[in-house]
């Protein structure tokens, strides 16, 4: 018997350490890479390819931050791209946020004719890929005039199906009791959507304005069409750029994909806590 | 019967608002999104270039038949469907895995859980770029196959060779969104009964048993969701393919349906072409997320 216990304990230390082995063998795949980042947006070009590499450097070469910002042609539109890229994603990922509670409100705790089918479109809607609507969209957009303006990056993206969705999901939760006792109070609704519900819908919120403005933050495709002037474009395409031209400087390189990283680092560990809520949230309605 | 009159007036002025909390959203919805697909549809029935102030040309399916006909769609097809079913099932198998590794460990989960997420919080660009060093000739890829293989000073041409190149692009995209999909794993399996485990467990199911038999059947909503979004997300892969294309890398490889949509449309300007494509694509989607729905309707999930 004891026997028996040994050979089992002894079995199952070697799984702990099997699947140790495992976790930490995908830790160096994850983490490797953005180590690789940030220790070689500190070195100058020749030490970033030297074999082997080496993952200390040297000495700090913040120049390359500097050549990040000052861009290969001296014309500093890193900081134009960034204020765009800030600007864009902030106000796409505000007003995402406010019609889709409003939407999602509206679908989760009224019933009108036509529900049934507006919540249909909606999820349809949500099959939509980009690449599809693209195309018009293009045409739509540059013969309204808006190419290279910050209208044409905003407007086709100020609210989204998913979050309509992700919004009702999480209202239908919502206790109506709390809704009829402000009604009761003499509450209009829209005071209700304004001081009852928005309050209380924190982690979904928070959700949505983190994956919002990801996806906002990651969007090359849309920019690469609508802004051919280097004033209007975003990071994305201008780290594109720097890519292009990267046999001049990897160092620099790296050091703007950093700095083009930071605004999302920031936003994701100030929000993380909600997001794991969220990310249960998201399961939990699955498909 | 007065009352009642009054109480569906309340009901009725309450669904007003509801109508008016719900137009804005579908007034975009009609124009953004249900209007241009609509017209991509439309189209891509003509053939229009988009510089020329020319009146597009109705050639019925014409569109369709050149692509059915070129080389090159059928490429693209092709290396779509090798970069998805590749990164889709790296993916899937891997973040299920991991998810499960990290839910027996009682220690470092939440730390586990960060880091696996971090690469999500860089953008898609950033990865490209990132990855596109390690990659070169001289970077880490081949030091490290080097040093395992034993074979030191070899270039696997990572960017160059078509096999090596497409395998790059879903090692970066793996690594991009694992992560994220693993917290939802997690997430599944949280919401599993631990008595259910447990009970197994003490009728002597071994752990492999007990993952078949009891985890995994439970764990099927989760899948059928990570199935869905993992495979939409890597049909419309666009970034890393355009930024190692850009970097120099040949296109042929990795030139998946999105990177074929965009250089028809922008480059070449075939505007009917590329709409055309990009139908193509929207129903391959509609058809894989049909598939899914009714494979895992078959099997309904209870607890019982």
């Amino acid at each position: 018997m004891r026997q028996r216990n040994a050979v089992r304990r002894g079995r199952s230390a070697l799984a702990t350490a099997g699947v140790w082995l495992v976790l930490g063998v995908v830790l160096v795949y994850i983490l490797g890479p953005l180590v690789f980042m940030v220790t070689a947006s500190l070195m100058p070009a020749m030490e970033v390819t030297r074999i082997p590499y080496r993952w200390i450097p040297q000495g700090f070469h913040w120049q390359n931050y500097w050549q990040a910002i000052r861009g290969n042609d001296g014309r500093f539109f890193f900081v134009r791209n960034m204020v765009n890229s800030l600007f864009v994603a902030t106000t796409i990922t505000l007003s995402t946020v406010v019609l889709s509670t409003i939407t999602g409100y509206g679908l989760a705790k009224f019933r009108f004719r036509g529900r049934k089918a507006v919540m249909l479109l909606i999820v349809a809607t949500m099959m939509i890929p980009f690449q599809v609507v693209m195309i018009p969209l293009y045409i739509i957009t540059t013969s309204l005039g808006m190419q290279n303006s910050y209208a044409g990056l905003i407007v086709p993206f100020l609210v989204n199906a998913f979050g309509v969705f992700l919004m009702r999901q999480y209202l239908l939760t919502f206790p109506d009791d709390i809704l009829d006792a402000a009604r009761i109070d003499g509450a209009s609704e829209v005071q209700i959507l304004w001081r009852v519900v928005f309050p209380s819908s924190w982690p979904a919120i928070a959700t949505l304005a983190i994956l919002t403005f990801r996806s906002q933050w990651d969007n090359l495709i849309w920019p690469l069409l609508i802004a051919q002037s280097r004033e209007m474009q975003t990071i994305p395409i201008y780290i594109t750029l720097f890519a292009e031209e990267k046999f001049t400087d990897e160092g620099a390189m790296m050091a703007t994909a950093v700095l083009a990283s930071l605004p999302m680092v920031l936003l994701f560990f100030g929000l993380s806590r909600y997001f794991v809520g969220g990310a249960q949230l998201f399961s939990a309605q699955k498909g | 019967m007065r009352r009642r009159r009054a109480r569906r007036g309340i009901c009725e002025r309450r669904g007003r608002w509801g109508w008016a909390f719900v137009l804005p959203s579908l007034v975009f919805f009609g124009l953004f999104s249900i209007y241009p697909v609509l017209n991509a549809l439309y189209l891509s029935f003509f053939q229009k270039h988009l510089l020329s102030s020319a009146a597009p040309r109705f050639i019925g399916f014409g569109n369709y038949q050149y692509l059915f006909q070129s080389p090159t769609f059928w490429n693209s097809l092709k290396v779509t469907g090798i970069f998805t079913g590749g990164t889709f099932a790296m993916l899937v198998g891997l973040s299920l895995v991991l998810a499960l590794f990290i839910s027996s460990r009682k220690r470092f989960q939440r730390f586990l859980q960060l880091a696996f997420f971090s690469p999500a919080v860089v953008s898609t660009v950033v990865a490209a770029a990132i990855w596109l060093l390690i990659f070169d000739p001289r970077g880490i890829a081949n030091q490290l196959v080097n040093t395992f293989a034993g074979t030191p000073g070899v270039d696997h041409r990572w960017l160059v060779a078509p096999g090596m190149l497409q395998f790059a692009t879903m090692l970066v995209y793996v690594w991009k969104y694992v992560g994220y999909f693993t917290i939802i794993f997690i997430a599944g399996i949280s919401s599993i009964p631990r008595s259910l485990i447990e009970a197994a467990r003490v009728d002597g199911a071994s752990v492999w048993q007990t993952f078949w038999k009891v985890t995994f059947p439970l764990l099927k909503p989760t899948t059928l969701l990570v199935s869905v979004v993992a495979m939409i997300q890597c049909l419309r892969t666009f970034s890393t393919q355009y930024l190692f294309s850009q970097a120099g890398s040949p296109r042929g490889p990795i030139d998946v349906i999105t990177l074929n949509v965009y250089h028809t449309a922008v480059r070449t300007f075939q505007i009917g072409r590329a709409s055309a494509l990009s139908i193509i694509l929207f129903a391959i989607m509609l058809f894989l997320s049909w598939l899914q729905f009714r494979v895992a309707r078959s099997e309904e999930v209870s607890y019982l």
